[in-house]
């Protein structure tokens, strides 16, 4: 297998290094295949398994990287919190597990 | 190996991985008399649930379900949503259910009655059940784990819902209600005597 480990390394610098940290990373994943649909807050803390605090704040931190929008939606008569991936957000998931999957290969 | 230099504008976009028959399930909607509205909430919540719950039945809609942050879905059922949001809501559609497909949809709705905790809670329980083949306990727990938001009460009646609309007792199942009650029957019959 021949592999540029350097040019591949040197591609990352494209990414968003915010990005990647593994709660970032769970909930770009999870939010980028339900699209305009999105998931509620409690639905990501109890799927996802991350407490409140980390939750909280890594949403806050995608959504001022414009990569994550919320709203108040009404479900069954309860007012949750949405949120939903932006078309950035969306192109930034793609070009970061694009990045992961040539980096990996690397690593067989 | 080699490597694949044109991976990164190879990520294949989610959809058309599979052909989704939104007519029928638009047949199906009407059959239910679903009246979609695809800026409320809980109408989407509804729409994924309904079609994995029929595709758990065994009706093949084209939109396969599988486990995500909001348990069993279909992104490719979200995205003809959104682009077909105006035959969704109109209920446009030229598909014709079968008398057993219709069958199927009068049972969905009189069980369910399109109500999303129910809905939810089911298709989540029989998506555990029937596809990862976990057993009763094992399954509910998982339901428990994925929607702790949810009292024990909505979650025991979303669970006796799913069991009503997907499981068929097997014979086996008759014969062992038949003995367990056969007790029963004959004690009231014998206090019927006297």
């Amino acid at each position: 297998m021949q592999t540029d480990i350097l040019s591949i390394l040197n591609e990352s610098e494209a990414l968003n290094a915010k990005v990647f940290s593994l709660v970032r990373l769970k909930l770009l994943a999870s939010l980028a295949a339900l699209g305009f649909d999105g998931a509620t807050y409690r639905e990501l803390r109890a799927a996802l398994d991350i407490n409140d605090g980390v939750l909280f704040a890594n949403l806050n931190v995608l959504k001022d990287m414009g990569y994550l929008t919320s709203e108040k939606i009404t479900s069954e008569g309860k007012e949750l919190e949405l949120y939903i991936i932006t078309p950035e957000g969306q192109d930034e998931w793609k070009r970061t597990k694009a990045w992961l999957c040539r980096f990996l290969h690397c690593g067989e | 190996m080699e490597t694949d230099k044109s991976l990164a504008v190879q990520v294949p976009p989610l959809r058309r991985m599979t052909m989704g028959n939104r007519k029928k399930v638009i047949a199906f909607f009407k059959e239910l008399g679903f009246e979609f509205d695809i800026a409320r909430f809980d109408d989407r919540l509804i729409a994924q649930k309904i079609v994995c719950l029929l595709d758990l039945k065994g009706i093949d809609l084209g939109y396969t379900c599988s486990i995500y942050v909001r348990g069993p879905y279909s992104p490719y059922l979200t995205q003809d949503l959104y682009e077909f949001t105006n035959e969704f809501e109109n209920l446009k559609t030229d598909s014709r259910l079968s008398s057993a497909e219709k069958e199927t949809a009068g049972e969905l709705g009189r069980i369910f009655g399109l109500k999303p905790v129910p809905l939810e809670v089911g298709a989540t329980y029989g998506y555990y059940a029937l596809r990862q083949n976990f057993d009763p306990l094992e399954a509910l727990r998982h339901v428990k784990r994925l929607k702790p938001f949810y009292s024990e009460a909505q979650v025991a009646l979303g669970i006796s819902k799913a069991k009503e609309f997907l499981f068929q007792p097997t014979q086996k199942d008759l014969e062992d209600l038949k003995k367990e009650t056969g007790i029963w029957q004959r004690a009231s019959l014998k206090t019927l005597e006297h």
